[in-house]
C-alpha cells in the first residue's frame, strides 16, 4: 500500500448548516432539491486536496427517511451523482457515507440485529448500483450495529469497506465499545480500513489513535472534529492551522487516511494537506495476540483463561427441560453465575434432539449477551446452528469446533473466516482419536495449515488435544499432556481442553479433575473448559498462577484465601430462622430452603407445605405491604425466599415422578415497543410464588406472538404491561388482536401510566395496580 | 459532555421504591447503599445543552411551554443521560434477583435528576449574574407532547453528542435519560410547574395516591 497519506473530506453537515439547513430537515434531500449546492461543497473539498468525497448519504436509510417523504432509492443515486459530478476530471473517488440507523439495537434498544442488517442492505445495494467506489461506515457507537452494516456491505457489494467509530476520551464509544474490540472484530470481518471520527478534536483523539495503531495492521483513518464544542452555542474551538499542526503527529503514527469531521471545512483540509503532504508515513509493526471479545470486554489469551462449560444440556436433566420449555431465565442464570464465579469466556451448546437448534442458538446468544459481557464460544456440530450463532454474536467468538476431517474443515473454516471467529481444532479425524501424542499433533498441524489456507490467522487457531476418561484408558492421560506440550512448543498455539471428562467413573471426581488440570496447565493448556463454580478447579488455577509467576506477589491467591470468601447465598447465621413463614417474611432464601427440606423430610406433603405454609406466609407479607408496613424491596425479597422454597418442593415432586403442581397457566408480557419490564418481572415472580405457571414472553413482544402463544398453549389469563403513554397504543392493539382471534381469555393490564378507566376503554377485563392485585385477579380467574 | 456524579438523593430513591415511612431493616438498607454505590460507579453521565435566542417553532406546542417562557428572553434545551452500562447492570441484576434490579433502576431515576441539577448549575454560571432560570420542563409534562422529542434531540445533535436516541415508540435509550426546556429571564421566575397537576403521571402516580409528591 502507498506510503503517502490519502486525504478524505471534512464536514458535510457543518457546511450545509452554513448554507442555511435547519434542524429537523433532511440534509440528504438537498441532493435532489439543490444538487448544485451539495456538489459545490464536494468541489471545494476536492479543490482543497480531498481524494475521497463522502457522498451526502449519512442518514439516507429507510428508518431516518420515514417521515421525510423521500426514499433510499431516490436519495442515494442523487447524492452519489452530486459527488461524482464534483470528482469529474480528478482522481478523487466517491464513498457511500453510511451513518447509524438512528435507533439503538437490542439489547440497548428495540431494533433487532436482522432488521438493522436489512436496513443497511438496502443502503449498500443502492450505493453500489449508483456507482460508489467504496463504502465508508462512520460515526458509529455500537459495534453490533457496525457488524450489521459490514455484513450487509460484504454480502451485497464488492466494494472496499472503511469503518470509523466515535470514541470518548476514555477510548470507549457511548455504548462502551473499546478501540481494541473494534480492531479485533473488524479485522475479522475483513474491512479494508478502520479508525475514528467525530466527538473529539485531534488532540484528544491522539492517544486513542495510538492505541489503535498498536493492535491492528489495517490502514488507519482519523477524521477529528474541530476541537470541542462550546456548550452554549455549539461552536467548535480550534482553527484550521491548529488542527493541521496536530495532524502532523498522526502522520508520524502511520495514519493513512486523514480528514475532518464536525466543525471542519475545506480550509482545514487544505491546511492538513499543506502540512503533511511531504511526509512519508512509517510502516507500522504490531504484535499479534490471541484475543476474543465482546464490544466492551476484550479477553487476551496471554495466560489461563477459563471457559465456562455449564451452558450445555449434555447429561443435565434440568438444562434439557429448560431448553424444551424455552426457559431462557434458567439459562441466563447459568451464564451470570459463571460470570460471577470467574469465567472469562462462556461455551454455549444448545444441541438437543427435537429442538430447532439454529433458532435456539440465536435466541440464547442474544439473551446471554444482553446480561453478560463475556465473549462466547459457540459449541455445535450443526453448521447451520453455528452460522446462525456467528451471525448474531456481538464481538469476536470462538467456534467449537472443527476436526481433522477434510469435509468438516471445508465446511466450517470458511465460516470462521467470514465472521472473524477464532476456531478450536479437535485433534481427531474420521479415524477417531489417535492413541498417541504424535498422532494428535499431526492432526493439529494439519488443521493449522488448513486454517492458514483459508486466510485465518495463526493466533486464531486453538487446539483441543482431547481428554479420555482415565478410569477407562489409564495410559492415555499422559498422551494428552504430551500432545499439548508439542502443540504449544512446536506450533505455538493455545490449547483448549474439556477437563472434567478425565475423572468420569471415579469417586471424588473433583480431586482427579483438579490434579489433571494442574498438570495440563503446566503442559500448555491455557483455555480449560470447566465449571467455574467448582472450588477445587478454581483453586488449582490460583495455585498454578502463583507457581508460574503469573499472579505477581500472589495477590490474587492471598485475596481469595483471606478468611471467608463471599458466596451467592447468605449463609445461615447463628440466629437463623426457625420457621418457614419467618424465613419468607425476612427474605432469607437459604433458610427457606433448609426449612422446606426439613419439613418434607418430616413427612409434610408438598401440597400442605404450599397451601398451609408458603401461601399464608406470602399473604401475610402482602397484607403488610398493602398497609405500608413494609415496602417493595421487602416484598420482593420475601418472594425470592419463597421461590427458593418452591424450587425444593418442585424438585421433590419431580423425584417422585409426579406431575408438577400448578394452579393454572397464564401469560405475562411487556407490549411491543416498550422495554420497561421490571414491573412485569415482579408480577411474574409473585404469581409463581402462588403456584401459577407463568409463561413470560419478555419485553417488546409483538401482538401476534402473544395471540399465537395464548392459542397454542391454551392460556386463559393474559397480563400485559406498558410504562409509556406512547406504548399504550400497542397494548390496545394486543387486546384487539386477542379478541379478534376468538380465543376465550381474560386480560389484565398494569403499568405506571394506566388507570382503571383507561384499562376499560382499551377493552381489558381487569386493571391491577401492583403485584398483589395481580394475584387477586389470578385467584378469581384461575382459582 | 461527560460529567461526574458524586451523589444521589437517597430520599428520592426511597420514594421511587414506594417507601411510606416504615421501618427499614438493616439488611435492606445495606442493599440500598450497595446499589447507590454501584450506580455512582456505573453511571457515565453526559449532558448536552444549547442556549437559543428563541424557542424553535416546532417545540412551541401547547400552552404550558409558552406560559413557562412568557417572560424569558432566551431559552435552553438540555439532554442528559446516564449511559448504557447501568442498563446492562440492571438487566444482569434481574437475572440474579429482582430487588437489586429494582433498586438500581430507582437509583438511576434519582441519579439522572441529579445530573440535570448539575447541568442547570452549569447553565446558571454560564448565563451570568442577574439572570433567572425557569423550571425545567420536559416533553410529556402538561400539554407538551412527547412528539416534540425527535426535533429536540435533533437540534441538540444528541445522538452524536451524548449517544441518546429514541426507539420508534419514543422511549429514550439509554432509558435513564432526560430532555428538558427552560427559559432565562431578567426577573425571578415562579416555580410554576413543579406541581403534580402538570405531570402526565398525575392520574396514576403512586406518590400522589399516598399523599406525597415526587417533587423537591
Amino acid at each position: 500500500m502507498e506510503n503517502k497519506i490519502t486525504y478524505l473530506d471534512g464536514a458535510m453537515g457543518t457546511m450545509l448548516q452554513k448554507g442555511g439547513l435547519q434542524p429537523g430537515h433532511c440534509p440528504e434531500a438537498l441532493c435532489l432539491t439543490d444538487p448544485d449546492c451539495v456538489a459545490a461543497i464536494h468541489r471545494a473539498y476536492i479543490g482543497a486536496g480531498s481524494r475521497i468525497a463522502y457522498a451526502n448519504t449519512f442518514g439516507a436509510n429507510r428508518y431516518k427517511l420515514a417521515e421525510t417523504g423521500y426514499s433510499v432509492a431516490q436519495l442515494i443515486p442523487a447524492a452519489v451523482a452530486c459527488a461524482r459530478a464534483a470528482c469529474a476530471g480528478t482522481d478523487a473517488r466517491v464513498a457511500l457515507d453510511v451513518g447509524p440507523v438512528g435507533q439503538l439495537l437490542e439489547p440497548y434498544g428495540t431494533l433487532p440485529f436482522e432488521e438493522a442488517y436489512d436496513i443497511y442492505r438496502e443502503v449498500m445495494e443502492a450505493g453500489a448500483a449508483a456507482g460508489a467506489d467504496l463504502i465508508a461506515i462512520e460515526t458509529m457507537t455500537d459495534l453490533y450495529e457496525v457488524k450489521a452494516a459490514v455484513l450487509a456491505a460484504k454480502e451485497h457489494t464488492t466494494l472496499p469497506v472503511f469503518v470509523t467509530m466515535t470514541f470518548e476520551e476514555n477510548g470507549r464509544t457511548f455504548t462502551g465499545c473499546t478501540v481494541e474490540a473494534m480492531a479485533a472484530v473488524l479485522e475479522g470481518l475483513g474491512v479494508d480500513a478502520v479508525g475514528m471520527n467525530c466527538s473529539l478534536g485531534p488532540r484528544e483523539l491522539y492517544p486513542i489513535a495510538e492505541r489503535l495503531c498498536a493492535v491492528t495492521d489495517l490502514p488507519i483513518i482519523v477524521k477529528a472534529n474541530a476541537g470541542l464544542p462550546d456548550p452554549a452555542t455549539g461552536a467548535y474551538s480550534i482553527t484550521a492551522d491548529e488542527f493541521a499542526a496536530e495532524m502532523v503527529r498522526f502522520a508520524a503514527l502511520g495514519v493513512a487516511y486523514m480528514g475532518g469531521c464536525c466543525g471542519t471545512d475545506p480550509d482545514f483540509i487544505a491546511k492538513i494537506v499543506e502540512k503533511t503532504q511531504n511526509i512519508t508515513i512509517p510502516a507500522r509493526t504490531t504484535t499479534r495476540k490471541s484475543v476474543v471479545c465482546t464490544p466492551t470486554n476484550v479477553v487476551t489469551i496471554d495466560g489461563v483463561r477459563i471457559i465456562g462449560e455449564r451452558i450445555n444440556p449434555t447429561g443435565k436433566k434440568r438444562f434439557r427441560q429448560a431448553l424444551m420449555e424455552n426457559d431462557l431465565d434458567y439459562i441466563l442464570a447459568q451464564a451470570v453465575e459463571q460470570a460471577d464465579a470467574g469465567a472469562h469466556i462462556l461455551d454455549v451448546n444448545v444441541g438437543l434432539p427435537g429442538i430447532d437448534e439454529p433458532e435456539m442458538m440465536v435466541r440464547v446468544v442474544k439473551a446471554i449477551q444482553s446480561v453478560t459481557d463475556l465473549p462466547l464460544q459457540l459449541d455445535s456440530s450443526d453448521p447451520a446452528a453455528m452460522e446462525a450463532g456467528l451471525r448474531v454474536v456481538s464481538g469476536k467468538a470462538i467456534i467449537n469446533s472443527v476436526n481433522g476431517e477434510q469435509a468438516v474443515l471445508d465446511r466450517i473454516l470458511p465460516l470462521a473466516k467470514k465472521y472473524g471467529a477464532a476456531v478450536v481444532g479437535l485433534a481427531m479425524d474420521a479415524g477417531g482419536i489417535p492413541p498417541t501424542a504424535e498422532g494428535r499433533f499431526a492432526i493439529a498441524e494439519r488443521i493449522l495449515s488448513e486454517a492458514l489456507k483459508h486466510g485465518i490467522r495463526k493466533e486464531d487457531v486453538f487446539i483441543d488435544c482431547l481428554t479420555l476418561t482415565v478410569s477407562a484408558e489409564q495410559d492415555k492421560a499422559v498422551e494428552t499432556l504430551k500432545a499439548m506440550q508439542m502443540v504449544r512448543d512446536r506450533l505455538g498455539l493455545h490449547c483448549v481442553l474439556g477437563v472434567s471428562n478425565i475423572s468420569f467413573g471415579l469417586p471424588a471426581r473433583g480431586k482427579i479433575t483438579a490434579g489433571f488440570l494442574t498438570l495440563a496447565m503446566a503442559h500448555g493448556l491455557d483455555l480449560p473448559i470447566i465449571n467455574p463454580s467448582a472450588q477445587s478447579v478454581m483453586d488449582a488455577i490460583l495455585v498454578y498462577n502463583v507457581l508460574y509467576h503469573v499472579d505477581k506477589g500472589a495477590a490474587a491467591y492471598i485475596a481469595a484465601n483471606a478468611g471467608e470468601t463471599s458466596s451467592a447465598a447468605p449463609a445461615a447465621a447463628p440466629g437463623a430462622a426457625h420457621d418457614l413463614p419467618y424465613a419468607v417474611a425476612k427474605g432469607l432464601g437459604a433458610d427457606a430452603r433448609r426449612l422446606t427440606r426439613a419439613l418434607l423430610d418430616a413427612g409434610t406433603s408438598e401440597n400442605d407445605l404450599i397451601n398451609g405454609e408458603l401461601i399464608p406466609a406470602l399473604d401475610a407479607v402482602g397484607t403488610r405491604f398493602e398497609k405500608g408496613e413494609i415496602f417493595l424491596p421487602q416484598l420482593i425479597n420475601a418472594a425470592g425466599a419463597a421461590q427458593e422454597a418452591f424450587d425444593v418442593i418442585k424438585a421433590a415432586i419431580a423425584d417422585k415422578g409426579a406431575p408438577p403442581v400448578s394452579k393454572g397457566k397464564l401469560i405475562v408480557a411487556t407490549v411491543k415497543g416498550d422495554i420497561h419490564d421490571i414491573g412485569k418481572n415482579i408480577v411474574k415472580t409473585i404469581l409463581e410464588n402462588y403456584g401459577y405457571t407463568v409463561l413470560d414472553l419478555g419485553r417488546d413482544v409483538p401482538p401476534e406472538t402473544i395471540v399465537e402463544t395464548a392459542v397454542r398453549e391454551d392460556v386463559r389469563l393474559i397480563g400485559l404491561s406498558a410504562l409509556m403513554t406512547t406504548t399504550l397504543g400497542s397494548m390496545r392493539q394486543t387486546i384487539e388482536a386477542l379478541r379478534a382471534s376468538g380465543h376465550a381469555c381474560k386480560i389484565w393490564v398494569g403499568g405506571a401510566v394506566l388507570t382503571p378507566d383507561y384499562a376499560r376503554q382499551i377493552g381489558a377485563d381487569y386493571y391491577a395496580r401492583d403485584a398483589k392485585e395481580s394475584v387477586d385477579i389470578a385467584r378469581e380467574v384461575l382459582g | 459532555m461527560a460529567m461526574t456524579l458524586t451523589e444521589i438523593n437517597r430520599a428520592e430513591v426511597l420514594q421511587y421504591l414506594g417507601w411510606r415511612g416504615s421501618e427499614i431493616p438493616p439488611e435492606v438498607n445495606a442493599q440500598l447503599d450497595g446499589c447507590l454505590q454501584e450506580t455512582l460507579t456505573l453511571a457515565s453521565p453526559r449532558v448536552v445543552w444549547r442556549l437559543l435566542p428563541v424557542l424553535p417553532g416546532g417545540l412551541r406546542v401547547g400552552d404550558d411551554i409558552q406560559a413557562l417562557l412568557s417572560e424569558s428572553t432566551q431559552c435552553v434545551l438540555i439532554a442528559a443521560t446516564l449511559g448504557n452500562a447501568l442498563e446492562t447492570a440492571i438487566r444482569r441484576a434481574q437475572v440474579r434477583g429482582l430487588t437489586r434490579a429494582l433498586m438500581l433502576d430507582c437509583c438511576g431515576s434519582a441519579a439522572i435528576e441529579s445530573v440535570c441539577d448539575a447541568a442547570e448549575a452549569e447553565i446558571r454560571a454560564a448565563v451570568g449574574e442577574g439572570k433567572h432560570l425557569t423550571d425545567r420542563f420536559s416533553p410529556g409534562y402538561g400539554d407538551l407532547p412527547l412528539s416534540v422529542q425527535p426535533l429536540l434531540l435533533d437540534i441538540l445533535d444528541a445522538p452524536r453528542r451524548i449517544g441518546l436516541t429514541l426507539t420508534p415508540t419514543g422511549i429514550m435509550t439509554p432509558r435513564k435519560s432526560v430532555t428538558a426546556i427552560l427559559g432565562i429571564a431578567d426577573t425571578p421566575q415562579p416555580r410554576r410547574f413543579r406541581g403534580c397537576a402538570y405531570c402526565s403521571m398525575f392520574e396514576n402516580c403512586a406518590y400522589r395516591k399516598a399523599g406525597k409528591s415526587c417533587g423537591k
